[in-house]
This record gives structure tokens, C-alpha cells and sequence, in this order.
């Protein structure tokens, strides 16, 4: 466990180190009149080109400061910067526009759009033309060269979530959140689609939150969360 | 080729969309067909007098002998130069309207009158001839032919037939090609055979254009005259007048049928969108900005409400078509299948489907969240 590690008190959030920073991040739901914090006070970064591994329980908040990082939920307090920019400044529009342009999802179920064929599929993250070779290129090299035309409930489960990976790396994004996307398969399935994930991702970061260790094999550095904070 | 690209998703979706495009098709069809054949009715009877706006009649009232001097007063008062002044005499009968008999005028010419006439209600052929003087004989348009299922050689007036009386039996001797309807007959014969025994005044404008200014002069001039006006414009407010309230019915039945057509397509689409749930959570976590998704599902939806209307309007036209051919002509009922009134009548249905798509699209995504669906927390 010598990898798992959290951000180092005190470390300064920069542009020049991390590519996305939490400072301070809390998020609090309202469950009746209680409040519960699924992240509370985290500071973490991701640094350019790793493969973070956020390890934790079921309820430990782990999704939560996933969607918190990819700008898909506001943090209740604290601050979530890219590259640089508080993402809780942008407008819906901007943060969706860096989310389509900068990073990449994979779901824990492997969500397609049920009329698009797996290229179709591929390419929903970026409909531009100039990304349909590219889009191929990436289902070939995925395994699925034959499956191009098929439509999503002619794919096995694996397969479908090879066709999110393919998804979420069209565009070469600066950062791939994994949400517990093993969750749904086998083991050996399981442990593809992330040799994949972190093989095909370039020089983009990958942050993939599971709760199962042994997924995390590949990981560069791996972080606990333990009811909404950050294990020491 | 974007793969969210409008019409890929109404293409491979049919099945979805099909029977939101279907109801909106029948309902204008509905309205349609309901407002076209509710207007044929008045059109009709427009149609059957539609030969007064070709001429004026001019009778007097309770002074027997008093066409002379009505006579004289046209002549030398009426501001529009005149084509032709005939007296004639006149015995009723009736037609087949859609709503039942309805009276008609059986007329009464002298020959060259008779001949001017004919020409005047723009007949182009006449198969078999005119009535003979004196003779127990008429000449009918080709709509009043159609209409009472006359043909050549058959009895249009004769003494025992109480709504179209003449002592001897009056033939049809001759068939104008006309859209205009009109029954004439010989003058010596009514005189002679026919009661009452009064001259009545056909006047026509000189130009066919200026008729109906004539009629208004005449209207004037003999306002409280012991003389009747009979012109088109007359019978037209009459007929408007008639079906006031009737098209004050039918108002309330569109309206209604607006309203519960809008709250189905109101309450389908809602089912429709919201079996679209994971679609929009999926595309706006992968970064799809409300705005975009709110964008290209009224796309989908104006496209679905206007291609449902077009078609609509076009099975309305071709099932008004049909109605025309089996129904309307052979009985020479007018019906006007492009009715502008009736495509008029159709338009709340889109604009309040649209509505009300809005008001659902509005109330899914106000406080949409995408990542309790992905997450499905939220199914």
C-alpha cells in the first residue's frame, strides 16, 4: 500500500503541478432536515498524466468527489480548479464545453445511446466528422473492429464497455474519470477495460474510483476515502 | 454525419415518434374534415344563389302593377350602366341542399332574354335545346341536373307535385354546361298558366363586376319601397346570419378539441421524453449543456408537430377528395376540399402541442440531474 498516499497538507494547487485541484472541497446533501457530507474539506490533485486510484467502502464519498473533480457537481464549499480555472466560476455552458473538450467518462454502467451503432456511440463525445477515423481507429484497437455497426443491445456487456472506453478517449482528453467502471464485470473483463483505459489514454490523466484494490494495480498513486475524507 | 443529428433520432426512433406524429395527423384530419363539411353546408346554399350575383331580380310588393313604374325607376336612376333589363315571371320549386329541401326559383324569359341569360351564367355547351314558346318547357343547369337527377326528357314542374307545381307537366328539354344553377322556362307559357300573375325585373350590370354595386344602389333606392331587392348580397348575409350560431358551436367543439388533444400530446409527450431520461443525463454528463439538449429536443419536437400538421392537412385534403367524389358532386353539394377556413381551424393544434412539448421540456429539465440518473439514483 505503498502507493496509496493523499495530498500532502499544505501543498500548493497549481497550474504547474496539478491539472485539476480540490481545495477545501465539502459537498453536503440534505437528507430530510440532516446533513450529510459526502466530501468534506478534501484537498487532492491530479497531476498531469497519472493514474489516480481513489480506493474506498461503498457511501465513502468516493463517486461524490469524482463528479465533484469532473465539474459535474458543484462543491457545497471549497473550490475544484482546471488547469488554473475555478470550474464553480464557469457557466453550465462553459463547464459542459470543458467537459466535452477535456475529459472523458466511463459510468459504472455502460450507458449508449440505444439507436447508435457503436461507432455512433463512439462519436456522440465528439460528433465532429474529423474525429470519425479517429473514432474507428480507437474500436479497432479496442477489439472491436467487427462490432462498428452493431447496435448497443447486440454487444455483450463487455463489449459495451470497451465502447465506452472507445468514448471516453475520443479526443485525447486531459483527464478520464472511471466511475467504479468495473463494477458490472467479471474480473478478467474488469481488469481489460482498465489495462485498456490506462494504455490507450496518452499523455491524459486517468481517475478511476473503485472499490475493489486489485483494479488499481496500474495506478500511479492511490487515495483512501473514508466517510467523506481523505484517509492519512 | 452527427450521430445527434435531428433526424437520426425521429428515423430510428419511429416507433416513438410515429404515434406522436399520428395523433397530431388525426386530429387535423378531425378538425378538417369536421370545419370543411360544416362550411360546405352554407357554401352550398352560396353556391345554389350564386346566379344572383350575375343579376339583380326586382319585384314589387302587393301592387301588381307597379314593375312599370320600377321599371322606369332603374332605367333612368340606377348609377351602373346596365347590360340587359328583362321582365320575367317566376314559379318556386325546390332543390336538394345538405341540410335538407331549400326553395329555388324556376324562371321565366322571353327567348332572346332566355338566350342572353344563358350566356350571361357563362354556359359553354347546352345538350338537347331551349324551351319552345309557348311550350311546357325549361332548360336546367347542369348542377340542378346532378342535383334533382334530372335528364333530358324528364318532368322538372307538373300539377301533381305540390313544391314544384304547373298545371301541365314542364319538361327538360335542354341541359346547360354551368357551374351556375338555374331552371328556366318559357315566358308565354307561365303567363298563361302560371299564378300570380306579375312581371318581375332581371337587371344586369353592364360589366359583370359592377353587380354588386348595383345591387347595393338598388338595396338604396328601394329601402322601404313596396318592392323587393333579391340579390346575391342579401342572400349571403342572410346565410351568414343563418349559420352565426352554428359556427358559434363549432368554435366550442374546436376549442374543446384543442384543448383535449393539447393535454394527450401534452401528457404522451411527457412519457416520450421521460423514456429519454438516460439519454439526456448520459449526453449532458458527457458535456452537453442544457441549453444544447433543450435546443435539439425542440428540433426533434417542431419537426414532429409540423411534419404531424403537413401531414394532417394532406390526408385531410385527399380524404375531403374522396368525400367530394362519392358523396358531394354526384348530388352537387359544393365542398371546398383547400378550405383556408378549415387548414386555419387546424393551426391551435400545432402551436398548442408545441406548448405544451415546451412546458414539459421546461418543468424535465428545471432541476435536471444528471449524475443521480448515471449514478441511478434516479431511474
Amino acid at each position: 500500500m505503498d502507493k496509496v498516499s493523499a495530498i500532502r497538507p499544505g501543498r500548493r494547487c497549481g497550474t504547474e503541478v496539478g491539472v485539476i485541484s480540490a481545495v477545501g472541497a465539502s459537498l453536503v446533501y440534505r437528507d430530510h432536515e440532516r446533513e450529510v457530507f459526502a466530501c468534506s474539506s478534501v484537498d487532492i490533485e491530479v497531476v498531469p498524466g497519472e493514474f489516480l486510484g481513489i480506493l474506498g467502502p461503498s457511501g465513502s464519498g468516493k463517486s461524490s468527489l469524482l463528479y465533484l473533480l469532473s465539474g459535474l457537481k458543484m462543491p457545497t464549499s471549497g473550490s475544484i480548479t482546471f488547469e488554473g480555472q475555478d470550474l464553480h466560476q464557469l457557466n453550465d455552458a462553459q463547464r459542459a464545453e470543458t467537459r466535452l473538450t477535456s475529459f472523458g467518462f466511463v459510468f459504472q454502467y455502460p450507458y449508449l445511446l440505444g439507436y447508435l451503432n457503436a461507432l455512433e456511440n463512439v462519436m456522440v463525445a465528439r460528433p465532429e466528422s474529423d474525429f470519425r477515423e479517429q473514432a474507428k481507429a480507437l474500436l479497432v484497437s479496442l477489439g472491436l473492429e467487427s462490432k462498428l455497426g452493431r447496435l448497443p443491445h447486440e454487444l455483450s456487456g463487455g463489449e459495451r464497455q470497451r465502447v465506452c472506453v472507445a468514448r471516453a478517449l475520443l479526443g485525447k482528453p486531459k483527464v478520464i474519470f472511471a466511475d467504479e467502471p468495473t463494477a458490472n464485470l467479471d474480473h478478467a473483463n474488469g481488469i481489460q477495460v482498465v489495462q485498456l483505459l490506462n494504455q490507450h489514454r496518452g499523455d491524459g490523466s486517468l481517475v478511476m474510483v473503485t472499490h475493489d484494490p486489485s483494479m488499481l494495480a496500474e495506478a500511479d498513486r492511490i487515495v483512501r476515502l473514508e466517510d467523506g475524507h481523505l484517509a492519512p | 454525419m452527427n450521430p445527434l443529428g435531428t433526424l437520426i433520432y425521429l428515423r430510428r426512433n419511429a416507433s416513438r415518434t410515429l404515434p406522436l406524429m399520428g395523433v397530431i395527423v388525426l386530429a387535423v384530419l378531425l378538425i378538417c374534415a369536421i370545419v370543411s363539411l360544416i362550411n360546405s353546408i352554407p357554401l352550398s346554399v352560396k353556391t345554389i344563389y350564386k346566379y344572383t350575383s350575375l343579376m339583380m331580380g326586382v319585384t314589387p310588393r302587393g301592387e301588381a302593377d307597379r314593375t312599370p313604374q320600377i321599371k322606369r325607376i332603374i332605367e333612368n336612376e340606377c348609377p351602373v350602366p346596365i347590360g340587359r333589363l328583362a321582365l320575367c315571371r317566376a314559379s318556386s320549386t325546390e332543390v336538394q341542399a345538405l341540410v335538407g329541401k331549400w326553395q329555388f326559383v324556376v324562371i321565366a324569359f322571353d327567348r332572346p332574354d332566355l338566350e342572353y341569360v344563358l350566356k350571361r351564367m357563362g354556359t359553354t355547351s347546352l345538350v338537347g335545346r331551349l324551351p319552345e314558346v309557348g311550350r311546357p318547357e325549361a332548360v336546367i343547369s347542369e348542377p340542378v341536373s346532378r342535383n334533382l337527377k334530372l335528364k333530358l326528357g324528364d318532368i322538372l314542374l307538373g300539377p301533381d307535385r305540390q313544391d314544384a307545381y304547373s298545371p301541365q307537366n314542364v319538361k327538360v328539354v335542354g341541359i346547360a354546361k354551368t357551374a351556375n344553377w338555374f331552371m328556366f322556362a318559357d315566358r308565354e307559357y307561365y303567363t298563361a298558366n302560371h299564378f300570380p300573375p306579375i312581371d318581375f325585373i332581371l337587371v344586369t350590370a353592364k360589366n359583370p363586376a359592377r353587380q354588386a354595386e348595383m345591387d347595393r344602389w338598388a338595396l338604396r333606392r328601394f329601402k322601404g319601397d313596396r318592392t323587393q331587392v333579391i340579390s346575391y348580397l342579401e342572400i349571403e348575409r342572410q346565410a351568414n346570419e343563418m349559420f352565426k350560431t352554428l359556427y358559434k358551436i363549432l368554435d366550442v367543439v374546436i376549442g374543446i378539441l384543442v384543448v383535449v388533444i393539447t393535454l394527450m400530446m401534452g401528457m404522451l409527450i411527457n412519457i416520450y421524453l421521460g423514456q429519454r431520461t438516460h439519454e439526456f443525463a448520459l449526453l449532458q454528463a458527457l458535456g452537453y449543456s442544457t441549453k444544447a439538449l433543450v435546443i435539439r429536443v425542440i428540433k426533434e419536437t417542431a419537426l414532429v408537430v409540423m411534419g404531424g400538421w403537413l401531414l394532417g392537412v394532406m390526408c385531410s385534403i385527399a380524404m375531403l377528395n374522396v368525400v367530394d367524389h362519392w358523396l358531394m358532386y354526384p348530388n352537387a353539394y359544393a365542398l371546398d376540399i383547400t378550405d383556408r377556413t378549415a387548414l386555419a381551424y387546424t393551426i391551435p393544434v400545432p402551436i398548442a402541442i408545441f406548448s405544451a412539448a415546451l412546458l414539459t421540456l421546461w418543468t424535465r429539465f428545471r432541476r435536471f440531474d444528471p449524475v443521480g440518473v448515471v449514478e441511478r439514483r434516479l431511474v
